[in-house]
């Protein structure tokens, strides 16, 4: 038989050895048997020294041909099966997706806080620092510098837990201010902070009212601070806060630690401004005080009230959760109950 | 303060919408906190004249023949008790509708035909606490003089059209609790003049003071006049003027009381009418009240009397506690004809503080704690003295008594225009300046940038320069300043460094899967050192709401622990929670606040699955997770040291003290089973925590800048070596040993085995662990390591006997 019918004869015999092979042993046997250094294709190889020259070159890209060929198709079955073995060991593996996960808790952030955090980052981007003061605070600091002198009927507003005669659970925030406009260099640049913490009244807990809860004070001073300036940084929280939709106004109010004093509200949420339960059918919301530094406050930490001036708020910042979320028992604030304070894990920002 | 629309007439012309008006008073002045317009829902009401009046017999009942205007009178069924011919009363007739929105339909009574009912004034919306008592458990008759017509409108006649505003008022505009102070408020913001007539009195009786004498201290009573009012007859006052008494809250009395309600809540100062007969003495004295002394109410209230309160006494006995409320001793009777009438300022402390004392705020005394007008003493005097002789038939006797008459110089306040406008913003005129000043009639005067304001004494609150910003300010409308941003040099806004650090804690534990809680800081005075190792000096307030809200806590633990309690008795028994907050003692002759972490874990690793993989909760669960908070804050985990210790609540042999270099920095454990096992919730329930003093762990964090290294490209070398111990060798005590041998490759020693049982011995323990050595630059030779095992080893054999299996 020559060359070409054994090369021919060869091509038939492996391309149906090839299909018949089913597993990857057998896969490997035939490569070895068809195209290893002993197969019959390597010995026609061989055996072309006893060829014509002129022959040579034609059997030679014959058997390359045939080679070529066997490779070709030895890889498209092996490819072939094991795609075939991962999809059956695949199929094995089958899961009832719609089975729950194995979960545990997510953690949450109270909602208080979610609040104080998202007004802290507010401040901070517009340069306000951050400043923390003592819950057990002086007469001297929660009322006297706060030009509540002792006997002051404004006194009355704030029922006090005294301590001893000079020292008492702060009743407000506003003593931070105090503290920080008595230690501020103001040839260093003006002053802006907010002074979030809890405080303490002596209310007994109901639906509306807590012993204790949280407030944020805010102040800014400088020279050349307005009332406008004071207007536009209220109304920029207050949509920061409740939306940018919301209408604000500002009522003329009494602190005695600001003059002018005033209280804003935002037009209600609920319905708003038509009229509804939530605003008593006022159409707005009392969220917030604010005010002029009073200049008795200014001169108490030495400032000197000729010079300087400055705008000072206080959030509630129970009152803002409330009204934002909806509450409407301020107790659920500090039951704990964990079916409420869960509920708060995708709000955190 | 209540003020009517109507009365307000009297001194200024309003044209305004009440509502609209509402708005402006709010936003310009006194918030407004509801506008109440008395006949709103009511229909059908008028005034009847009952010409016949028969009792049904076998009842209680009345039949009455009711002139309504009509051809033909009403018969009405009645049953009030003070019904009776020859009344003017109020008639709901058929198809009517009054209080409560109840609907009057002819009906029968007792086989008589009803068409409409008589009305009492509570039946058509009065509040109890302003009808008059002799018509309380009946019908209201009009008084006899008053001009009323069977048939017209009651509403009218009764000043139930008016439109009632309730000013909440703040502290500082007590100007506004008088009918003329609220007019001169809203004629500033309407721009309206308001006209406030003068008095002019001519005496028609004797002249009195020269047989009577007062002694008054002038710091209990800067200002005292008394006038004497003779051959009075006490009576039911006017309609209008009981109009006028109820629409602003308060109960018609009698034609002397209501003259001394009525001038004060039209000029603001209270006053006050005593039967002459109470001081037969013929002297008054104003002093404090001496121990012992106690005085019965006009209320009805006896109290025994403070060394504080002001008292005013005859000389012998106390007939009044000054600028509260008169005594039951003096009070006016049917029968009284003589009446001594006081217009006085008293401290305002005291008052405030006397009516405080002894639960017995009044009208009077709320108006003297705020401040009176200290120009409208001597007119309201005379005013109620007109008034007296108008309505109760008196005559004024000639003079009056002036015991103290303390001037108050005016307040004059000089500023500039522009600093008015600096502090506000804005860009006022000097004519709009000064017109709001008139507005408000201030006497002012402007010379060029200077203003100088002469401040009228009922508007006592404005003193100093930026009461003025805020006069003009909110006059000239808030609504009109424009919102602008504080331009200012650049400053650096952001948290502390500590508050920066106590963000990344509670960040970290919310991150593994806490509940963030908040507990109060005021706890009982057991519940304040629970689970605290040494308790400090308690911080308690003087005057409690109530025993478990007495005292600081010195830890949050219990806090949590309540919340547990409070969860697991709603079926809540996977409980991740934690606080951040302070803890407060007293120590050092200071008051200290500290910042605190704490943790509660119950219930298992996961939620109940399918998979059983129910983990319980344990204390290695929960040191594991302190473990990665220590990683996350930059302290190293392999210098914290945990000591088994004895905490008060905590379980003894499940509770380590956490150290760091020797400094305690808190706790973790279980809670013991005397909390657990006395609560019905808790029982059987394995509670665990941590407890941490923020103050001394975050100094301690590692704040240098991190650089970063490579990671290592050599493979580390495992060796697992189980060691036999006695029970109480701690592993802690064999880590020490390994690490002491371990050389400088020994990165990281796992525990991968703990075993006691009945393979070993039973007074033994087996714990294995792994051991990974690193060396980062070059490959670790079999001998390095080789050699490092065997020291351990030996060491191990030496130093705590132990085997090596």
């Amino acid at each position: 038989m020559d060359l070409f019918e054994r090369l021919k004869d060869l091509r038939e015999k492996g391309l149906s050895e090839i299909d018949k092979a089913q597993t990857e042993e057998k896969l490997n046997d035939v490569r070895v048997k068809l195209i290893g250094r002993k197969s019959e294709l390597t010995e026609i190889l061989h055996s072309m020294k006893d060829v014509e020259p002129e022959q040579r070159r034609e059997i030679g890209q014959s058997v390359n041909k045939v080679r070529d060929l066997f490779n070709q198709k030895l890889d498209d079955a092996k490819n072939e099966l094991v795609e075939k073995l991962i999809a059956e060991q695949m199929a094995k593996e089958k899961i009832d997706v719609t089975l729950p996960g194995r979960s545990n808790h997510l953690g949450s952030k109270h909602p208080i806080y979610i609040i104080l955090d998202d007004l802290e980052e507010f401040f901070i981007g517009m340069g306000y620092k951050v400043v923390q003061g003592p819950e057990i605070e002086t007469d001297h600091y929660c009322f006297e510098m706060m030009n509540l002198p002792k006997d002051h009927p404004a006194r009355d507003m704030q029922e006090t837990f005294y301590i001893d005669p000079e020292d008492l659970l702060r009743t407000q925030t506003s003593g931070d201010q105090a503290r920080v406009l008595e230690k501020h260099d103001f040839s260093k640049g003006p002053l802006k902070m907010v002074g979030p913490g809890k405080v303490y009244r002596r209310d007994d807990d109901d639906a509306t009212h807590s012993h204790q809860f949280m407030q944020m004070e805010g102040l800014v001073a400088d020279k050349n601070i307005t009332m406008g300036d004071l207007k536009g940084t209220l109304e920029l929280m207050a949509k920061h806060v409740f939306g940018q939709n919301r209408q604000t106004r500002l009522r003329p109010s009494y602190f005695p630690f600001t003059e002018p004093s005033v209280e804003m509200d935002v037009s209600c949420f609920n319905c708003d401004g038509k009229g509804c339960a939530i605003c008593k059918y006022t159409g707005w919301i009392e969220v917030l005080g604010a005010g002029m530094i009073h200049p008795n406050v200014l001169e108490n930490a030495g400032v000197d009230s000729s010079v300087y001036s400055g705008f000072a708020f206080g959030v509630g910042l129970d009152r803002f959760a409330i009204l934002k979320y909806g509450i409407d028992d301020i107790r659920d604030f500090y039951t704990n109950d964990v079916r409420f304070l869960e509920q708060f894990s995708r709000e955190e920002k | 303060m209540l003020v009517s629309y109507n009365w307000l007439q009297d001194f200024l012309k309003l044209d305004e919408d009440p509502t609209v008006l509402s708005e402006k008073i709010t936003r310009t002045g006194v918030e407004v906190a509801e506008v109440r317009h008395p006949q709103a829902g009511l229909k059908k009401i008028v005034i009847g004249h009952i010409i016949d009046c028969e009792p049904i017999e076998g009842t209680h009942l009345n039949l009455t023949k009711v002139d309504v205007g009509e051809d033909e009178p009403h018969q009405i069924v009645c049953g009030a008790p003070n019904v009776a011919a020859g009344e003017d009363v109020i008639v709901a007739l058929p198809g009517a509708r009054i209080a409560d929105n109840v609907k009057i339909k002819k009906g029968k009574l007792r086989g008589y035909e009803s068409n409409g009912m008589i009305c009492g004034l509570q039946e058509i919306g009065f509040a109890d606490s302003v009808v008059p008592e002799k018509y309380a458990n009946g019908i209201y008759v009009f008084p006899q003089d008053a001009d009323v017509k069977p048939g017209e409108d009651a509403f009218e006649a009764l000043g139930m059209d008016d439109y009632i505003f309730d000013f909440d008022i703040t502290p500082n505009r007590a100007d506004t609790l008088s009918m003329e102070g609220s007019a001169y408020e809203v004629g500033a913001i309407v721009d309206e003049p308001v006209k406030i007539e003068d008095v002019t009195l001519k005496a028609d009786g004797p002249n009195w003071t020269d047989n009577f004498t007062a002694e008054v201290d002038p710091k209990l009573a800067p200002k005292f006049f008394l006038r004497k009012i003779t051959g009075v007859k006490v009576a039911d006052s006017p309609l209008w003027m009981q109009r006028r008494l109820w629409n602003a809250g308060i109960r018609p009395i009698n034609n002397v009381v209501d003259v001394t309600n009525y001038v004060m809540l039209l000029t603001g100062q209270p006053l006050h009418t005593y039967d002459a007969r109470s001081f037969a003495t013929e002297k008054l004295v104003v002093r404090k009240a001496q121990k012992g002394e106690s005085l019965t109410l006009l209320n009805d209230k006896a109290v025994d009397l403070d060394p504080n309160d002001i008292v005013i006494t005859n000389g012998q006995e106390v007939v009044m506690m000054a600028g509260v409320m008169g005594g039951l001793n003096s009070e006016i009777k049917a029968d009284t004809t003589e009446v001594i009438l006081e217009a006085a300022i008293f401290d305002p402390t005291l008052i405030r503080k006397s009516a405080l004392r002894h639960a017995n705020r009044t009208e009077a005394s709320s108006r003297y704690e705020k401040g009176v007008n200290w120009d409208a003493t001597k007119r309201a005097l005379n005013m109620a003295a007109l008034l007296l002789r108008n309505d109760a038939a008196g005559s004024i006797n000639e003079g009056i008594v002036t015991a103290t008459d303390t001037e108050r110089k005016q307040d004059i306040v000089h500023t500039t225009i522009s600093y008015l406008n600096k502090t506000l913003g804005t860009q006022i005129s000097a004519a709009e300046v000064q017109h709001i000043f008139e507005r408000l009639n201030f006497p002012v005067e402007i010379a060029g940038d200077d203003l100088t304001v002469a401040v009228p004494a009922r508007r006592w609150d404005v003193a100093i320069p930026a009461d003025l910003v805020e006069e003009v300010g909110r006059i000239y409308g808030y609504d009109r300043i424009e919102s602008t941003q504080p331009v200012l040099p650049e400053t650096h806004g952001g948290y502390s460094p500590e508050e920066e650090k106590i963000r990344r804690v509670k960040k970290v534990v919310q991150g593994q899967g806490l509940v963030e809680a908040i507990s109060y800081s005021l706890t009982s005075p057991e519940k304040a050192v629970s689970f605290v190792k040494q308790p400090k000096e308690l911080v308690k307030v003087q005057m409690p709401l109530n025993s478990s809200r007495s005292t600081l806590r010195q830890n949050l633990m219990t806090g949590l622990v309540d919340a547990a309690i409070y969860n697991m008795a709603r079926k809540q028994n996977q409980l991740q929670m934690f606080e951040q907050g302070r803890v407060y003692d007293f120590e050092n002759s200071t008051y200290n606040e500290h910042e605190h972490l704490a943790t509660l874990y119950t219930g298992n690793v996961y939620f109940e699955n399918w998979q059983h993989d129910n983990d319980p909760i344990d204390f290695y669960y929960v040191k594991g997770q302190l473990t990665n908070l220590f990683l996350a804050i930059g302290i190293n985990p392999t210098k914290v040291t945990y000591q088994a210790e004895t905490i008060a609540q905590m379980h003894p042999t499940r509770t380590a003290g956490i150290y760091y270099e020797g400094q305690y920095l808190g706790m973790i454990g279980m809670i013991g089973h005397e909390t657990t096992r006395s609560n019905k919730v808790l029982k059987g329930k394995e509670i665990y925590g941590y407890e941490l003093d923020l103050d001394v762990l975050l100094p301690l964090a590692n704040n240098s800048k991190l650089v970063a290294k490579t990671a290592p490209k050599f493979p580390p070398v495992e060796r697992d070596l189980s060691v036999l111990v006695e029970q109480d060798v701690t592993s802690e005590q064999i880590e020490e040993v390994i690490k002491k041998n371990g050389g400088q490759y020994l990165i990281n020693l796992p525990v991968v085995d703990v075993y006691q049982g009945s393979q070993i011995d039973k007074k033994k323990k087996s714990l294995t662990y792994r051991l990974i050595f690193l060396n980062e630059n070059d490959t670790l030779t079999d001998d390095i390591v080789n050699e490092a095992m065997t020291e351990i080893k030996e060491d191990l054999q030496t130093s705590l006997q132990a085997e090596i299996r």
